[in-house]
């Protein structure tokens, strides 16, 4: 079978096994939801409510039902496409999702973004002395970031930049006293596209904080990641025999070694992408950041059933989608590669 | 050669680093300063809907949008708002005329009338998530003229006049909410209020002035609402001049202490409004050990509320004897026994504990409740200090959803809670409390008492409650002393502390206070004319 043949083999067999993953998701979901102590209905009319008044809400919430035709009702929903309304307001899910997620996207994509830039450079500088200062440098900043709690760096970064220095907001997706663009979800974007100079700013600087803290902990993946393959790509027989063409090392780097050594940083930064859409909470609560993690959190402790459900759902299957994306992004570049 | 590459790739980043700054303006300090005001609070608001409104954030924003029929002043007394005059209350009780207030006009230009108002009513004791707090005393509401109500009662009720004042019976437009007449309009709100709603998320609202407002218009040019997701953010927002005014009750401790001295150093404007949250301990009266009133009792001797309050809030929690605020119970009334280990002891002695066997008690705190948990230590080594031979806590923190889902299956042997009345009006603290629909003897089998974890009730005690809302005056105060000093003996619940609300400014905002209801008055807030902010 071709190459191409057999990446579309294994294109197909992915996809074809994602909605499997998500089913089982779902199903733990529902499952691990309806054992948690806690009732949604409680959590809406407050456990005082009389009796009767929680009946009907039960009843109309089709929380009276036997759990295998909740179980029923709610996968007939997802196979339409319609993950529920949620228990607390009666918003449908989707909206709540499609509010939420592009906040939780923006922030994650210029974090990564800002993380690949800062670490890709940093990981690169020591390149052209092994062992040396600027290499030991990059090597301590990779473990570092690393290793660092990203609630405690948070607060550390609110406190000064925002309290102690007020340069920046503290935190929110916008200035109070401004409305949001209107369009995508996406406010840089949207304040771009409507040439709108005081929402971009305003946009930009509640970014800052959150994006560049996530930037600063992810940071030291890309730079741990790109030295270590950086110097292995530049002591393989490929690079030796461009040195040995007579090519100078700025072009064994730039030519050979680099190209091999982001392969797998593609791999990582994929992974990450798809990790940080919900796992970016820590950072959306200290900045208080109004993206998906957060609101999961929130209907977490409501214990609003089908938002959570619909969130994690959601989640699971983007972090699905990008790491096939990846996968065959990688299988594209790298020849080497077989299925 | 192979640096240049390297130091090339690290100039262009300080550069791009450089450019985000000078668009952001980051390094200007510059805080974007409007003749608007920003008001700053914990938690998101999920619904504006008056009828299922229960989070402080929410009524706040509710009393900006709305009007009560009635307002309590910070003295005490039921003034009118869209009523027009005080309740009229037939010879027997059973009739409460409301006069109401004409030329008032909803937000969508719909005319407040008696039959708005009893739209409003009907359709909080249909839905209402708090209508059990009317109970069945509201028999019927009528509008027998455009300008009076009429509310026909089951039975006589003194607090019913209290609960005239609550933002959840503030009326709604009939036009705006016909189409939820059975059921809950979440994400708008048309009432009556200062301020109409122009933008509303989860997050953030946005509060311009009512031109058709029937009263004196607000003083300043707006209000933008933010929710901040965690204390630290509150109390830095605040600090850094980012928002106006922070108003939470939920500001971790050591943050509100060190605003407390930032206003007493005259760097933050400090309001305090009525004092109308109360923090207690749950026993659990029904099954071992505490089923016996002796060790209940004990355990009340063993707290020392002034040592808990000074160690938990810098004092700024006060330590509370009583399950009404004093401010409703018209003075500072103590009910509940002093702090006194060598009693504690002796009632522990004589129920067979102490010298080598010591009573242990599971004490469950909220695990998301900071404040809790500081109590519970403290608590814990109190009692190690004073009575370690004879009591001993073992504490356990569970999350809060978990434990008000499970406080009515008697899961909890002590537990600690906090409540905060509906109204302002001791009925709203003690009903919930020890209300009890069936009991057998001490053991309350069905009702407010079971609800709230302790089970208790004593012979008489819902007859004494029953019959204390058909007072009034001295003779209603002697009764909810009586019915107070049954529970003290009791001891199924111990008082810790008072909570008030606060709410801190800038000092460049004037005058920053609340209602007699503990809700901040928005409208009233101003920029100082120095900074040259017009109004």
């Amino acid at each position: 079978m071709s190459r191409t043949g057999a990446l579309l083999r294994y294109s197909a067999t992915r996809l074809g096994l994602a909605p499997l993953m998500l089913w089982l998701i779902a199903t733990l979901v529902f499952l691990l939801l309806r054992v948690a102590p806690g009732d949604p209905v409680d959590a809406v009319l407050g456990s005082r409510a009389p009796a009767v008044a929680k009946a009907a809400m039960r009843a109309r919430l089709g929380l009276d039902k036997t759990l295998p035709d909740q179980y029923l009702d709610y996968l007939r929903g997802l196979l339409h496409g319609d993950l529920g309304q949620g228990l607390i307001n009666q918003e449908p899910v989707r909206d709540i999702i499609s509010r939420t997620l592009p906040a939780s996207l923006e922030l994650s994509v210029l974090a990564l973004a800002l993380a690949a830039v800062i670490g890709l450079s940093i990981g690169f500088s020591g390149i052209a002395r092994p062992e040396g200062k600027l290499d030991l440098a990059g090597r301590l900043y990779g473990l570092g970031t690393y290793a660092l709690p990203p609630f405690w760096v948070a607060m550390l970064l609110q406190l000064l930049f925002a309290v102690s220095l007020g340069w920046l907001p503290v935190g929110g997706r916008f200035p109070p006293s401004l409305m949001p663009p209107e369009g995508t979800g996406f406010y840089l974007l949207d304040s771009i596209r409507s040439l709108d100079m005081t929402a971009l700013k305003g946009t930009l600087r509640h970014l800052v904080l959150p994006a560049g803290t996530l930037a600063l902990l992810l940071s030291g993946t890309f730079t741990t990641a790109l030295r270590l393959n950086l110097r292995r790509s530049l002591r393989g027989d490929y690079a030796e025999a461009a040195r040995s063409r007579g090519l100078s090392e700025r072009q064994v780097v730039l030519r050979h070694g680099l190209p091999n050594a982001l392969l797998p940083v593609l791999t990582i930064a994929g992974i990450t992408v798809a990790s940080l859409i919900g796992g970016a909470l820590l950072i959306e609560v200290t900045f208080s950041w109004p993206g998906i993690a957060l609101r999961l959190q929130e209907a977490i402790n409501q214990r609003d059933y089908p938002v959570v459900q619909g969130i994690v759902v959601v989640i699971a299957a983007l972090v699905v989608l990008v790491s096939v994306a990846v996968d065959l992004l990688v299988a594209a570049l790298d020849p080497r590669v077989r299925y | 050669m192979k640096s240049a590459a390297g130091s090339s790739l690290l100039s262009r980043l300080l550069a791009l680093t450089a450019a985000l700054g000078v668009i952001t303006g980051a390094g200007c300090g510059s805080i974007n300063r409007t003749d608007r005001i920003t008001v700053a609070a914990a938690g998101k608001i999920t619904s504006l809907d008056p009828a299922q409104a229960s989070t402080v954030s929410t009524l706040q924003l509710l009393s900006a949008l709305g009007d009560p029929l009635y307002e309590l002043t910070t003295e005490g007394r039921l003034e009118p708002r869209l009523a027009a005059a005080q309740p009229d209350v037939s010879q027997d009780g059973l009739t409460i005329t409301i006069p109401l207030r004409r030329g008032v006009r909803f937000h969508d230009g719909t005319e407040f009338n008696a039959e708005a108002m009893a739209f409003s009513l009907r359709r909080f004791l249909d839905i209402g998530s708090l209508s059990y707090v009317v109970g069945g005393r509201i028999k019927a509401v009528e509008a027998p003229e455009p300008d009076r109500m009429v509310l026909q009662l089951t039975r006589p009720s003194t607090s019913l006049a209290g609960l005239l004042t609550s933002v959840n019976l503030t009326p709604v437009s009939p036009t705006a909410y016909s189409g939820h007449r059975e059921r809950f309009l979440h994400d708008r709100f048309v009432g009556t209020g200062p301020y109409r709603l122009t933008h509303f998320s989860d997050h953030q609202q946005r509060l311009e002035p009512f031109e058709d407002y029937w009263g004196e218009p607000p003083r300043n040019n707006g209000l933008d609402l933010i929710s901040l997701s965690n204390s630290t953010s509150l109390f830095g927002a605040l600090r850094s001049g980012e928002v106006d005014v922070l108003l939470s009750p939920s500001i971790d401790e050591d943050q509100r202490h060190a605003l407390h001295q930032d206003a007493q150093a005259g760097k933050l404007q400090e309001a305090v409004g009525p004092a109308s949250e109360i923090g207690y301990i749950t026993l659990l009266s029904r099954g071992e050990p505490l089923q016996r009133k002796q060790l209940r009792q004990a355990l009340a001797l063993s707290l020392n509320r002034k040592e808990i309050s000074q160690r938990v809030s810098y004092g700024l929690r006060r330590p509370l004897r009583s399950l009404i605020p004093p401010s409703l119970s018209k003075g500072r009334e103590s009910i509940w026994p002093d702090h006194d280990p060598s009693s504690a002891r002796q009632l522990l002695q004589t129920a067979g504990y102490c010298n080598g066997r010591p009573l242990v008690v599971p004490l469950t705190f909220r695990s998301n409740v900071p404040a809790d948990k500081l109590l519970a230590l403290t608590w814990q080594a109190q009692i190690k200090r004073d009575l370690a031979d004879c009591l001993s806590l073992e504490l356990d923190g569970v999350e809060s959803t978990t434990i008000y889902r499970q406080l009515g299956e008697g899961a909890f042997k002590a537990v600690m809670l906090d409540w905060r009345g509906s109204y302002p009006d001791p009925e709203a603290y003690l009903t919930p409390l020890l209300s009890c629909d069936r009991g057998e003897q001490s053991i309350c089998q069905e009702g407010e008492a079971a609800i709230s974890g302790s089970f208790w009730t004593a012979p008489g005690l819902q007859d004494a409650l029953e019959s204390s809302d058909r007072l009034e005056g001295p003779k209603r105060s002697d009764k909810l002393r009586s019915i107070q000093a049954l529970a003290a003996e009791g001891s199924a619940y111990i008082p810790v502390w008072l909570v008030a609300p606060t709410a801190w400014s800038q000092t460049s905002l004037m005058p920053l206070r609340f209602d007699g209801s503990g809700h901040l008055l928005l409208d009233e807030l101003m920029h100082a004319p120095s900074r040259g902010v017009s109004n």
